[in-house]
């Protein structure tokens, strides 16, 4: 048995009779959206009072900062990358994996650091509510930006994906909220910094299961 | 040119370049797909599905990806919800399927005089193939059936190399041990029949 003769015909004149949008044009429409909630995050991070020194010093700020970027860079760029030549995402262990260390990394050098500067003390009133409700807010927006640009593309793994980009998305509000709040004492690191990674993974898991999988015509 | 170099220029914006990469790739989406599916029209419905999810995700395929790949993982997925649309119509006559994948089996697993004795223990083989997980079945089908590499199933599967790997070898162990298995009973078949008569 072989394919009819005229299936090219119709896939070739179906494809024709619907545009679709080339690489340069879906880059551009993905920078947009990216700018847009990156903006927006911002926006809020500003709103909420922006980078606070507290009572830290500018070392100890620039150290757990740079190493923040550092490891949510490296997170966000094995969370959200292909792998080698393929079209597809990397194994869902792989993300889990990805996610889980980079999250220990930045809790182990917010915490190391601070602790190292004798700032790691627990912090009355300071539960970790506020970062828990900044580091979610900042970081649903580019969330939601990755669901919506990468939106019906994964034919395989669409909840891991999801939880991936959650996950990215937590690790970069985590840099934010770190220039915002002064406070190193590990349970209110859990609660207001761990969490929310944890809150973003999971709302990308249920986001992206509905949005990024490839549905039947 | 190729197909991953035409997805590309076709992702660039040349229209012209999706007829290679349907004639690149269709073949290979039919072979595999036949071998689950009964009949043509739901074979070439899926391709025509798989080729328009193609063509409307062409803007997010990367330079210098493969093609293959992808299109397996997008037509896989589309077999998938179609065999469990149809579940129950389907578990009553897969015979031409079963043949096929049967053949394919046996074609893979043995050779010289094996191919002939694992042709008479084809059912066997094929009742062994079918008791293996659905992700085992898939990773040996696609770097055997469809002459994928082991990267290239992983992606496909959305396992690592190792996985696909350990897979293959799992697949071969048993396919290999209901052969024997069989040449065992061919063996023992002799001695057992005048013990019969007695």
């Amino acid at each position: 048995m072989s394919l009819a003769p005229d299936l090219k015909q119709r896939v070739l004149a179906a494809a024709a009779a619907k545009p679709a949008p080339t690489r340069g044009q879906t880059t551009r429409a993905r920078l947009v959206l990216f700018v847009a909630a990156i903006a927006g995050a911002l926006t809020i991070f500003f709103i909420k009072g922006g980078v606070r020194m507290t009572n830290r010093p500018p070392l100890l700020v620039a150290l757990t900062s740079v190493g923040t970027a550092i490891l949510s860079g490296v997170g966000m760029y094995l969370l959200f990358t292909r792998r080698g030549r393929s079209m597809l995402r990397r194994p869902g262990l792989w993300l889990l994996l990805a996610a889980l260390g980079s999250t220990v990394a930045f809790v182990s050098w917010k915490f190391g650091v601070s602790a190292a500067f004798g700032m790691a003390q627990s912090w009355p009133g300071r539960v970790g509510f506020k970062c828990l409700r900044l580091s979610i807010l900042t970081g649903a927006l580019p969330l939601f930006a990755a669901l919506v640009s990468w939106r019906g593309t994964d034919p395989l793994t669409p909840a891991a994906t999801g939880a991936a980009f959650g996950a990215g998305a937590g690790l970069g509000s985590a840099l934010l909220v770190d220039l915002w709040c002064p406070v190193a004492y590990v349970p209110h690191l859990l609660l207001g910094h761990v969490l929310p990674i944890g809150v973003l993974a999971a709302l990308g898991a249920l986001v992206g299961w509905r949005l990024l999988r490839v549905r039947s015509r | 040119m190729n197909a991953d170099d035409a997805m590309s220029r076709y992702a660039r914006g040349d229209d012209a370049a999706f007829a290679i990469v349907y004639d690149a790739v269709a073949p290979r989406l039919e072979g595999y797909l036949r071998r689950h599916l009964r009949g043509s029209a739901q074979v070439e419905d899926i391709i025509q599905q798989t080729f328009m999810q193609m063509h409307d995700k062409r803007g997010t395929f990367s330079a210098g990806a493969e093609v293959l790949p992808w299109a397996f993982s997008i037509a896989r997925n589309f077999m998938i919800d179609t065999m469990r649309k149809t579940k129950r119509e389907a578990s009553a006559d897969l015979t031409d399927e079963r043949t096929a994948m049967g053949a394919m089996l046996v074609s893979r697993v043995a050779n010289g005089e094996e191919v002939l004795q694992a042709r008479q223990t084809g059912a066997r083989v094929l009742a062994a193939f079918e008791a293996l997980t659905e992700h085992q079945r898939a990773a040996y089908e696609l770097t055997e059936g469809e002459g994928m590499s082991h990267a290239e199933a992983a992606s496909v599967l959305g396992t690592t190399v190792t996985g696909v790997k350990l897979c293959r070898h799992k697949v071969n162990k048993r396919l290999r041990s209901a052969i024997e298995e069989r040449e065992q009973r061919v063996a023992a078949a002799p001695s057992a029949a005048p013990a019969g008569d007695r």
